[in-house]
């Protein structure tokens, strides 16, 4: 299986698999007839590979745009600043608003602030998309989104739980939420959670017990075995592979199951969906799922700003705090990358229907855990908000920073057709400053 | 397919002087187009001294064929009555009569426009169907689908494929350049081409000309006869775009002036007041798409437009293009069988541009024809040698109706159903299988099947009520009715796999059907499961 693989991928000859053995790097090697591979070769892009091991990252997605001011870059005492004051973190001279006190005890524990992104697009549809792809939309590319890459790269091919797990809110909706295997294909697609909390097509029927459905699958494969015995085709293998993946894919539904977690760890986290999915999350990491997407909706406050971020902000405070606590604990942060992301943020300024509209001139991002200096700032706005003054930020060069923070070497190419085409738009670099 | 080697190849390649075949060396044109295919891959065979593999027997060369030319796998009574049938001339006749079938028309109406509107949210079927049903010439259909039809005022027919496309200029240069021309430009947008040294910006700006006056009000769409587009080099310096096509050609055209801004409020007026009253606006004096027909179909040039088609074609009925990737048909990136592409793109442009010729042509090579079937101890040729039939995964559209054909009840398709009634029940079969079709994904090059797939398979009851449910049309109800064993066995494999069971196969379902004897029609049920679900289904093999 892994012969075939390689040598029929498009994509990419040199798959983190090819250097988990030294016979299977042998057979890369052998089809290595790529540029992917050859840079692949050259250290240190390999200890990457190696050291890349088990990564993991939980998204949590702001859907609509959090104002930065109301989190990681407030305004106080400005007229753009709003009603909400400032307060210190566990970094000496960092502050954020204080609608996050408990994330501002853990700054310095687990999180780096960028604070000067400016992505130059206010436009729902387009800014997510730019957001979820790391780049701009080109019309002759379908380009995978941030989760099917980390798949690719992270996830296994006999992996017995899903590679890439997406959570949508009803308050989102369906047309907003963002998610694309692209040139990949659906192999590396998101599992997409369209209703409640477990993915669909996880649970077996009633109509069929157990035992048949294991009984029918076994008949299938010797079937289908029997077809594929004299038949050499990359598309026909990854046609029982799916199928085979299904039985350990149905186990991994207990790990949607919040009743198996106990009551304690439950009320910790706390009664919302938001919360309820940010603790599937966790499991779901824990369990080996290299991807996860939690979105939280809707924070685009045109009217209310500051009502809607006493609640969203609020919430979002205490749910990934807990979570953070939670993975450090549990040994998983050191390995998983927690991300807070939006399409853009707000504008300084408060309209008349005390909202903030789009904003994608001088908003904030953060990500904490693996790979990520604890306790950085990078970047500064100017005293209103309006621009930003130190260490601009775009899409491409925050999507490095991440892909390096997993030691994914963020400039390797996949190939469609003939064209290269790097994880990152060329000549990127990532934010070396928030990076450990 | 092994993807990794295109760059490595084609860099290669650039400093390899490309022969396209000129007109003198090539067979003559009267030669059949199977005698043609057959000549040149055997020519290249024998050079790389690979055997062709067997041809593929009967049942499988039917199955294969109705799939590509009518959608569907055939019927346990159409397989019984192929393989049973001594008439020498049976494969030919199979092929025209499946050629003149409504199915065959329905079937490449939804391939050719999954081909030109993947990826917009609009449908060309209807024009296409109806184009398809009179043959209507590739090149006009073309023209009509980049200019409009005559008599279409409603701009519902062919211009929805530039309709679709209105809004977005560069989708519209790339995805033109892609389907008529088998070239990407789009490479050329930021900087000079990587791959071709000859295409510049200035040849993608040059072809995006031919699209730049073309504007979307309301509904409709229309043509402006100003417009020039500018752009900036990778050095930074402003251009104005020639009008240019592919072969560096540019085209001369009527001088065009900018109107001053009175004129240009008239007219944003006017197309305010059209978009109000819901009509098109008038047709350009001086249309930049007519030119690029003109240009496009132009005798005597590269036949960038020929090539293309039959480029298009040869991948889809062959799993893999003589050129490869599809949209890189271009002087640095050689053709596996460069003469082979010219003999039929020439056939293509002295034959009218005939779709259905190409086709019949493919389909009754010997190539088209060999086994997918390889021993595993040896090492497969490389695709481009067309030495071992290419496994082709099924369209959406293919699938879910041969689960449907192969999940009814022999009953309803009996040997002896009048054509007319059979294609009312296929035209069920297809309406009733796009459910299903619905939830799988178009395989693109190098697919792979997604997870999901299998588990929509596995647990949705979308399958459980379409092709397990209980009723008297329906396999499953009817293989618990047949009282001998063996012959419910036989006939299952019969009309889910199109051919005779193999000893193996029996074994393993009469173990399956003794274990769950106290549940018999439960049993069948999991066991056409079994089958319907296994690769041998989901390919075109």
């Amino acid at each position: 299986m892994l012969n075939s693989e390689i040598r029929n991928s498009k994509f990419e000859v040199a798959s983190r698999r090819t250097f988990l053995g030294a016979s299977a790097a042998a057979a890369g090697l052998t089809f290595a007839a790529d540029m992917t591979a050859l840079n692949a070769l050259q250290s240190p892009v390999l200890a990457n590979e190696l050291k890349k091991n088990d990564k993991r990252v939980i998204l949590l997605w702001l859907a609509g745009g959090a104002s930065q001011l109301e989190t990681f870059d407030p305004k106080p005492g400005r007229p753009t600043g709003g009603p909400f004051k400032s307060i210190q973190t566990s970094v000496p001279g960092v502050q954020i608003c204080e609608l996050l006190p408990k994330l501002a005890d853990r700054i310095g524990k687990y999180t780096a602030i960028i604070r000067g992104v400016d992505t130059g697009n206010g436009d729902h549809g387009s800014a997510a998309r730019m957001m979820h792809l790391g780049r701009r939309d080109e019309p002759s590319v379908r380009y995978p989104d941030l989760g099917a890459m980390v798949a690719r790269e992270l996830g296994k091919a006999d992996s017995q739980v899903p590679d890439y797990v997406s959570f949508y809110t009803a308050t989102e909706g369906r047309g907003n939420a963002i998610s694309q295997s692209g040139f990949l294909g659906a192999r590396y697609g998101a599992m997409f959670l369209t209703e409640g909390n477990s993915p669909p097509n996880l649970r077996r029927l009633e109509e069929i017990t157990d035992l048949d459905h294991q009984e029918r699958a076994d008949l299938r494969r010797l079937f289908s075995d029997r077809f594929a015995r004299t038949r050499q085709s990359a598309s026909l293998s990854s046609h029982n592979e799916a199928y085979s993946r299904v039985r350990g894919l149905m186990a991994s539904e207990k790990l949607f199951d919040l009743s198996q977690e106990p009551t304690p760890m439950r009320d910790k986290y706390g009664p919302t969906l938001f919360a309820e999915q940010c603790l599937i999350a966790r499991r779901l990491v824990e369990a080996g799922v290299p991807f996860v997407k939690v979105s939280r909706a809707w924070w685009d406050s045109h009217g209310q700003n500051f009502e809607t971020h006493l609640e969203l902000a609020t919430e979002l405070d205490h749910v990934m705090s807990t979570l953070l606590d939670d993975l450090q604990e549990r040994g998983l942060l050191d390995h998983t990358l927690v991300i807070t992301l939006s399409e853009f943020g707000r504008t300084p300024q408060i309209n008349a229907s005390l909202g903030r509209d789009h904003f994608a001139s001088a908003w904030s991002v953060t990500l904490s855990g693996c790979g990520i200096k604890r306790g950085s700032v990078h970047g500064k706005s100017d005293e209103d908000g309006n621009k930003v003054i130190e260490g601009k930020v775009g899409a491409p060069q925050l999507f490095a920073t991440i892909f390096q923070a997993l030691g994914i070497d963020h400039q390797k190419n996949y190939h469609v057709g003939a064209r290269p085409l790097p994880l990152t738009d060329p000549g990127t670099q990532p934010i070396r400053e928030v990076l450990a | 397919m092994r993807g990794g080697w295109h760059l490595s190849l084609m860099f290669a390649l650039a400093t390899v002087l490309v022969k396209t075949g000129a007109a003198d060396e090539l067979l003559p044109a009267e030669k059949s187009l199977e005698e043609a295919i057959d000549h040149y891959l055997d020519a290249r065979l024998a050079k790389d001294g690979v055997t062709a593999a067997p041809q593929a027997n009967d049942l499988n060369l039917l199955r294969r064929t109705m799939l590509d030319l009518v959608g569907r796998i055939p019927t346990a009574a159409e397989a019984k009555a192929y393989a049973a049938s001594t008439d020498a001339n049976k494969r030919v006749a199979l092929v025209d009569r499946l050629m003149a079938t409504p199915a065959f028309v329905r079937q490449q109406a939804a391939e050719i426009d999954a081909l030109l509107m993947r990826g917009t949210n609009q449908s060309l079927k209807d024009y296409v169907t109806a184009s398809l049903e009179k043959n209507v010439p590739w090149d006009q259909m073309f023209r009509e689908m980049v200019v409009g039809q005559e008599g279409d005022a409603e701009q519902k027919g062919a211009i929805k494929f530039i309709r679709s496309r209105a809004k977005d200029t560069d989708k519209l240069t790339t995805d033109a350049g892609v389907l008529f021309f088998g070239v990407n430009v789009s490479c050329a947008k930021c900087h000079d081409h990587p791959l071709v040294p000859t295409w510049t910006q200035e040849h993608y700006f040059g072809m995006k000309s031919f699209f730049s006056r073309t504007y979307d009000v309301g509904e409709f769409i229309g043509e402006k006869e100003y417009g020039i587009v500018n752009y900036k080099t990778v050095q930074g310096e402003s251009k104005d775009a020639r009008l240019m096509f592919l072969t560096g050609e540019v085209l001369t055209e009527p001088e065009s002036k900018e109107p001053d801004d009175n004129a240009k409020k008239d007219e944003k007026k006017k197309l305010e007041e059209l978009k109000k009253s819901k009509q098109a606006p008038p047709a350009a004096a001086y249309s930049r798409r007519a030119r690029l027909i003109e240009v496009g179909l132009k005798e005597g040039t590269y036949p960038y437009f020929a090539r293309s088609i039959v480029n298009q074609l040869w991948n889809r009925l062959m799993g893999r293009g003589l050129v490869m990737p599809l949209d890189q048909m271009h002087d640095h990136n050689q053709p596996s069988h460069p003469d082979l592409l010219a003999w039929l793109a020439r056939d293509m442009q002295t034959h009218k541009y005939d779709l259905r010729r190409l086709m019949r042509g493919i389909v009754l090579s010997k190539a088209y024809s060999r086994t997918s079937e390889w021993d595993g101890s040896k090492e497969l040729p490389a695709d481009e040698l067309f030495s071992v039939a290419i496994i082709r995964p099924l369209t959406p559209w293919q699938y879910g109706t041969s689960l449907r054909v192969a999940a009814a009840s022999p009953e309803f398709f009996p040997a002896d159903l009048k054509e007319d009634e059979l294609d009312n029940r296929i035209k069920q079969m297809e309406g009733a299988g796009r459910n299903i079709a619905g939830s799988l994904e178009y395989p693109g090059d190098d697919f792979q099947v997604s997870v999901d797939e299998a588990l929509l398979f596995s647990n949705s009851d979308k399958v459980k009520n379409e092709l397990l449910r209980d009723g008297k049309e329906m396999l499953p109800t009817k293989l618990a009715e047949i009282k001998e064993r063996r012959e419910a066995m036989e006939t299952a494999i019969w009309n889910i796999y199109c051919r005779p069971p193999a000893d193996e196969e029996l074994a393993a379902l009469e173990q399956f059907l003794h274990k769950h004897e106290d549940q018999p029609a439960q049993a069948w049920k999991q066991a056409v499961w079994a089958m319907l679900t296994s690769g041998e289904c989901r390919f075109n093999y």
